[in-house]
């Protein structure tokens, strides 16, 4: 297997400039590589030039009065142990780091690379999309910034153009009174999510003031679900509520058939994480405010 | 075309010139005869190929060699120290640790690369840390008991 993928060059770009320059010149033929544990899993076969960004110093966590920078390049176990993720809100994102794969890949698999890749399953995209994350995208003109989730087109597909790369990701600040949670079903501790799950909840004089629940592995790519949100406006975390937004959050899933599960427990395990994932946040959003 | 790369081995300064699609792994094993790293899956799940990449343990089966420029890589064969066996090598002989012995060089490394930055993990931890390495003679008690023997400070 694999024996297809033949790169002809190894590219290590010192600026962003070079690194556009050689994605441009090269266009689909490039591939970049950063810790390459998904793409020497893949191998593609037209992949006839790698682009290690590793050279551009874009494994930097740092906070700013504009919120949380996480450079492209961080590695996971980098971003678990980050001083800046230790507490809520964000402690989500550590957490979610932590449940990709196991120790050692975590060295190098970074989170640039494991939004990029798109596969629907991934766990940092779903942790991050739920604190309203943008992403900031270095081409040959300029850079721009779009939200997470406007990044994914559907599986393995971005809405990066030609000579573009994912650069850095930007966390805003999140309100007070903020908790959240993220929960993940796999068949194994080291295999990738069945089904996953973030929650962020707001609160504000003990009402749900604002939140975002966001799905994962359960449709072509990361999904918020818009309904469940709405149902959460301004109400109190009751197990009624609860009961029926967690519902509305299990609508929205299009999930698949596989070998690693029905879509039908796909489903219904959505409604269950959605579950566990509002009570958790919900308590540590009291936790904060207490 | 091939690449020029310079790094360190085991504390030596080694040149050589690698193809674009040559892994770390068979740059140690093919190039500079260090089999002690092994290929298991091929997809950095079961550890064999562990290596110690600038303090780190890695999957060597998922780094390209001429991404290395630079870098120290420690295998199990560069871990002695003044002639003797590493205490965690040690601890795997006393401890009866090793049936057949493929995944152990990774399984070392994989200890090794977490204990010298962190000398103090429980037991849950370690298991923890260990997860990716896996032993098809399941003889994982005794590869945690004798990690955990280092660990709580007994002498080798």
């Amino acid at each position: 297997m694999g024996y297809k993928f033949k790169p002809e060059l190894y590219l290590r770009p010192k600026s962003i400039k070079e690194t556009t320059n050689a994605l441009m010149k090269y266009g689909k033929a490039a591939k970049i590589i950063a810790g390459g544990t998904d793409l020497l899993v893949d191998k593609p076969e037209e992949t006839r030039v790698l682009v290690d960004i590793t050279g551009l110093n874009l494994g930097y966590i740092e906070g700013t009065e504009q919120g949380l920078h996480i450079g492209a390049t961080a590695t996971f176990n980098k971003i678990h142990d980050s001083p800046f993720l230790i507490q809520q809100p964000y402690r989500m994102i550590a957490e979610a780091a932590w449940e990709v794969g196991h120790y050692n890949l975590r060295n190098i698999a970074t989170v640039g690379g494991n939004i990029c890749n798109a596969v629907p399953s991934a766990d940092a995209p779903v942790a991050l999309i739920a604190l309203d994350t943008e992403v900031v995208i270095s081409g040959p003109e300029v850079e721009r910034n779009v939200p997470l989730l406007r990044l994914f087109r559907y599986v393995r597909e971005t809405s990066l153009n030609s000579g573009e790369f994912l650069k850095e990701l930007v966390i805003p600040p999140q309100p007070r009174n903020t908790g959240t949670s993220f929960q993940k079903i796999g068949r194994t501790k080291i295999d990738i999510a069945l089904i996953n799950v973030a929650c962020r909840l707001s609160l504000k004089k003990g009402a749900v003031h604002d939140s975002r629940i966001v799905l994962g592995a359960v449709a072509p790519t990361p999904l918020r679900a818009y309904e469940a949100e709405k149902g959460l406006k301004d109400e109190k975390v009751t197990p009624e509520i609860v009961e029926k937004v967690a519902g509305f959050a299990a609508e929205a899933t299009r999930p698949i058939d596989d070998v690693r599960s029905s879509a039908e427990y796909r489903r219904e395990m959505t409604r269950v994480l959605t579950r566990r994932a509002i009570l958790d946040a919900y308590e540590k959003a009291l936790g904060v405010s207490g | 075309m091939r690449q020029r790369i310079i790094f360190r081995v085991n504390g030596e300064m080694r040149e050589a010139y690698v193809e674009p699609k040559t892994t770390l792994l068979e740059l140690i094993r093919e190039d500079l005869g260090l089999t002690g790293a092994k290929e298991g899956c091929g997809k950095g799940e079961c550890g064999a190929c562990t290596v110690i990449l600038d303090g780190d343990a890695v999957p060597s089966c998922l780094v390209l060699a001429a991404g290395i420029e630079g870098k120290h890589i420690i295998t199990i064969e560069g871990i002695m120290e003044n002639g003797k066996l590493h205490p965690l090598q040690e601890a795997f002989v006393r401890y009866h640790a090793s049936q057949c012995g493929f995944c152990i060089p990774g399984m070392i490394l994989t200890a090794k690369a977490y204990l010298d930055k962190h000398p103090n993990p429980s037991e849950a931890e370690i298991k923890n840390i260990m997860m990716g390495n896996l032993c098809r003679c399941t003889g994982y008690e005794k590869i945690i008991e004798a990690i955990m023997a280092v660990v709580n400070g007994e002498e080798f």
